[in-house]
């Protein structure tokens, strides 16, 4: 291949962690790169998270420099609201078709200040917020949310759905002029020479193990909705409460959501629970914590001391089977059987689930866009994890995070930074 | 010279002009000394503002600029920018944050306003106190030198190396390859794991670019990133040592196994055919798995997690290694009895239940168990255990085999101290930062991979040498310059006491001692401003470039007043 035809520019998709880590490291190597969003914002998944296994690291104090760093920097050309429709060629010489939608709100001009949110009309449930909160047809997902530019929704916004064809609320809300209703969708089309997909993950939807209660029983909660209950920008700010406005005074946390129907061990789960162990307590001391779990999964150097340490707040590990929840009165009962095959039956106010961690609900039509392949299990393909788990079938296309299969940050952040040294290397 | 200084203060639309009498503070700072102009812009950070900017430090013939508007975080580098195309120094700049602490904040346009005159007050006499501070650019060397040949170094140089960079590759053993080579087969894939190796070490063999040090051991790394004075001494020829330069350095040391001798329950060393799992590789790479009298054991036990309690961690790999055996004993003696003995079962990633589902089967057990006890009965071993519900329970089989905890190597101590980085939990090498920098080191330039960062399998081991490689690949480039931190620390030599303080505190390795001047002097290339040496040095000798005690003396004598 002779060099000169070849694209030095690269396309990252996903702008979370992963992305976020490889968009940054090509650019100190001089490379431009165009990383796409499907979301408005950046950050993905972890900045849900209020603090961090092991370390307890507050997660946005983290990730916000990285956020900050990548909206400044000039060889990133960050596209969100962006999906990838096309690819064609091949390593060196990629061509892609990106769809951009409208945002409807100019990035230069917005200066974040909120003030077009209130006079908004509608009023919706927060997808970012696990529907626990409310937001607006015009909004950004949460407080602190980079860039920090709020969208509109189109299928809410009265303007755009036709209800009230001349709403204009927000417009006339704001000082900045960055409210543009005549934005249009763009067309994009990218030549680059690599492509990194970092897409991340879904939860196991727990309706599907109808045993644990989850959307028939007050007070079940998944393991992404109790990381807002906490998180301090979340609908709660931060205090853990129940349906009725009180303060648990017992929770259960239930490992494993899932791992049967997934046929997989999805890596976090078991420390994040006991994380959630700590969230609890340091929320509500006099919390009574039983965790419900088959195998204790904590592998690496620093998790097994976290959790020595979780246990010294007497939080009540149960090795279980056949785990059931079920609305006893005004509590909850879990009911299980324990290591001895004997039945128990303990009641909580409250349940968390670990679901399990599965593929986004694109990933296939994502993979037959770039040309690689899915799994059994719908994750993105290595080619040979052998040779390297961030290599796929098709050269110069690179996979790196959660959208490969489960991991925590640290190894998600050293799949970005091997895709990075592949796509360097090879192009070098 | 005489100092001009610019103030300006943004409106920020409404945000700040609704909540902050902007007029007030442009009356409280207009007739302070060496102020030239003070104005206030509806929007500073727009494109018109920036250049409304711009221009005014021309046309005034400003020296310093004072801007009370947001957050440092959203817009100093914007306003730096501006100062460079204006042509004045961008240290020669304070940004007052009236927006964020004090417009938004409160309700009191008042208080708002007191607040955003003192710190724009404040702003503006540190700011007289500012020096020029000019970026330097040193030339970088693009060599690595990647210590351990295993699985991790070998890939790492494979990765690295390009006519325009060279790698050292120093292995203490005889020969490259690491422990893989005594693996007949590695998991999930079961495919041949010498194999593979074996064609990585021809790879190697053949690039020119790519020099190896077998035998040989790393004496002695100086520096900082993008210059390390490296002397490796081969350890068969006692004498013969070699120096070279590179730009950074790939720790791939690798792991060895917790000695079970330490754990006398288990019956190592004390029985025949008690093995540990690296033995039993090497036995079953040899082509037969044998008892002690040659016979072919009929039954044999996995004892998972040697030695765990003892270290403290999880050694991550040793479940699915132990489920590989159980293959490799299948394989090899087909109505072999296997039972497993476990207290958890770590089979963490998508492929591995799996692989786990399809090990089960008739003749392989799985016993939850603890206290388990390795002793001899008759010709077998027995293994005494209790089970689940507490009680004791015993099986006696031909073939114990151990699992013990994966642990640093001996020399890891000392390598860290060679390279200057730390040792963290278990004793394997620190990483920067355990979510976001997982391969990188205190130091900058060092890099850390493999089992010697901790505990992993052969794809996160690959993975981790890749991504050491795209550290290096994406800093390092050949040919360019690298910048260093412009405010960093500086060590008075007359106010200086020599009493060291400030070494054992700096995380960089930044400072050292000067033996005949009795001071400690900064290295500024490798000195990152954190500050710890200013934060623990008794005599005031040592100060931050742009965070000087007189620029903050000042600021805050303006902002209690």
């Amino acid at each position: 291949m002779n060099e000169k035809d070849q694209h030095t520019d690269v396309l990252i998709i996903g702008a979370g962690i992963a992305g976020i880590e490889a968009s940054l490291m090509l650019s100190k190597a001089d490379r431009k790169v165009h990383l796409i969003e499907k979301t408005s914002y950046t950050g993905g998944t972890a900045i849900k998270f209020e603090e961090v296994f092991s370390n307890m690291e507050c997660s946005t104090c983290m990730i916000a420099p990285r956020q900050q760093e990548l909206l400044q920097d000039k060889n990133i050309n960050l596209l969100t609201l962006a999906e990838v429709e096309e690819v064609k060629g091949s390593f060196g010489k990629f061509t892609v078709k990106i769809h951009k939608k409208a945002r409807y709100v100019d990035m230069q001009n917005c200066i974040g200040c909120n003030a077009c949110f209130e006079p908004c009309p509608v009023s919706l449930k927060n997808e970012f917020e696990e529907g626990l909160s409310e937001r607006k047809a015009i909004y950004v997902p949460c407080a602190g949310a980079l860039p920090n530019v709020p969208m509109i929704d189109t299928d809410h916004c009265l303007r755009f759905n036709g209800k009230d064809k001349d709403c204009k609320a927000c417009q006339e809300a704001c000082m900045f002029e960055a409210i543009d209703f005549n934005q249009k969708d763009e067309q994009l089309e990218l030549k680059v020479g690599a492509i990194i997909a970092a897409t991340g993950f879904n939860i196991f939807d727990s309706k599907k193990a109808p045993q644990y209660g989850y959307g028939k029983v007050d007070d079940v909660y998944t393991a992404i909705e109790f990381e807002r209950l906490y998180a301090s920008n979340g609908p709660t700010e931060g205090n853990i409460v129940l349906k009725s406005g009180d303060a648990p005074k017992s929770a259960a946390i239930i490992h494993c959501v899932g791992r049967d129907e997934k046929g997989y061990c999805s890596s976090v789960c078991c420390m994040y629970s006991l994380k959630f162990n700590h969230y609890l307590k340091s929320k509500i001391p006099e919390i009574k914590i039983s965790e419900f779990y088959t195998d204790l999964c904590i592998p690496g150097k620093s998790h097994q001391k976290f959790y020595e340490k979780m246990k010294e707040t007497e939080v009540d590990m149960i090795r279980a089977t056949k785990i059931e929840v079920a609305k006893q009165g005004k509590e909850i009962a879990v009911k299980y059987n324990n290591g001895n095959g004997k039945k128990s039956n303990l009641p909580v106010d409250m349940v968390i689930l670990a679901p399990a961690i599965e593929p986004r609900d694109d990933a296939s039509k994502l993979a037959k866009i770039l040309g690689i392949s899915v799994d059994e299990y719908g994750f993105f393909k290595e080619e040979n994890p052998d040779i390297s788990s961030v290599v796929t079938s098709k050269p110069g296309v690179f996979i790196a995070g959660c959208s490969q299969g489960a991991k925590n940050i640290q190894d998600s952040v050293s799949q970005a930074s091997a895709s990075v040294g592949k796509a360097l290397s090879l192009s070098k | 010279m005489e100092r001009k200084i610019g103030v300006y203060i943004c409106e920020c639309g409404p945000n700040i002009a609704e909540k902050v009498d902007i007029d007030k503070v442009i009356d409280a700072v207009s007739s302070i000394d060496g102020v030239a102009v003070a104005e206030k812009y509806k929007l500073l950070c727009s494109a018109d503002g920036k250049k409304f900017l711009e221009e005014q430090i021309k046309k005034q013939g400003l020296t310093h600029l004072v801007i009370s508007a947001c957050s440092p975080k959203d817009h100093e580098k914007t306003f730096m920018e501006v100062c460079e195309n204006a042509g004045i120094n961008p240290y020669l700049f304070q940004l007052a944050n009236i927006r964020e602490q004090c417009a938004w904040i409160t309700d009191d346009k008042d208080e708002a306003t007191k607040k955003a005159i003192r710190l724009t007050k404040a702003a503006v006499r540190r700011v007289r106190y500012h020096a020029s501070l000019e970026k330097k650019e040193i030339e970088s060397n693009p060599d690595v030198l990647v210590i351990g040949g295993g699985i991790a170094g070998i890939e790492a140089s494979l990765q690295l190396t390009s006519p325009d960079r060279k790698v050292y590759l120093v292995e203490k053993a005889p020969s490259l390859g690491g422990l893989i080579t005594n693996f007949e087969k590695t998991y999930p894939s079961m495919k041949p794991g010498s194999d593979s190796i074996k064609q990585k070490i021809q790879d190697v063999d053949k690039n020119k670019n790519i020099k190896v040090f077998t035998d040989s051991g790393v004496e002695e790394v100086l520096g900082f990133f993008g210059n390390f004075e490296v002397k490796v001494k081969n350890v068969t020829e006692e004498d013969e040592t070699v120096e070279f330069n590179v730009g950074a350095v790939v720790l791939a040391t690798g792991s060895t196994l917790f000695d079970p001798e330490k754990t006398p329950q288990y019956g190592y060393k004390k029985f025949d055919n008690v093995l540990t799992s690296l033995e039993f590789e090497k036995m079953n790479i040899s082509g037969k798995i044998s008892l002690k009298n040659g016979e072919s054991p009929k039954s044999a036990a996995i004892i998972h997690c040697v030695g765990r309690d003892e270290k403290g961690y999880c050694s991550e790999i040793c479940c699915m290694y132990s489920l590989k055996f159980v293959r490799y004993l299948m394989d090899k003696i087909p109505d072999v009895n296997v039972s497993n003995f476990y207290s958890d079962l770590c089979i963490p990633g998508k492929s591995h239940q799996k692989f786990y589902e399809q090990t089960k089967g008739k003749n392989v057990g799985f016993v939850r168990s603890s206290d388990v006890e390795v002793t001899k009965k008759g010709d077998k071993l027995g293994i005494q255990y209790k089970d689940e519900n507490g009680s004791k329970n015993s099986i006696s089989v031909d073939m114990v085999i151990l699992a013990p905890a994966v642990e640093p190597t001996p020399d890891a101590p000392q390598l860290a101290e060679i390279t200057n980085i730390s040792q963290g939990d278990g004793g394997f090498f620190a990483e920067e930062h355990e979510k976001l920098g997982p391969v990188s080191t205190s130091t900058e330039g060092v890099y850390i991979t493999g089992c010697a960062q901790g505990p992993k399998d052969i794809p996160s081991t690959i993975i981790q040498a890749e991504a050491a490689s795209g550290k290096i690949l994406s800093s390092l480039v050949p040919g360019r310059k690298i910048e260093p931190e412009v405010k960093t620390s500086h060590i008075s030599e007359s106010l200086c006491i020599g009493c060291k303080l400030c070494l054992s505190v700096c995380s960089y390795g930044a400072i050292t001692f000067d033996e005949a001047k009795k001071i400690s002097v900064v290295n500024e290339v490798i000195c990152r401003g954190c500050g710890n040496c200013v934060a623990a040095c008794p005599s005031g000798a040592a100060s931050i470039k742009h965070f000087t005690f007189n620029q903050l003396y000042q600021e805050l004598v303006e902002a209690v007043q």
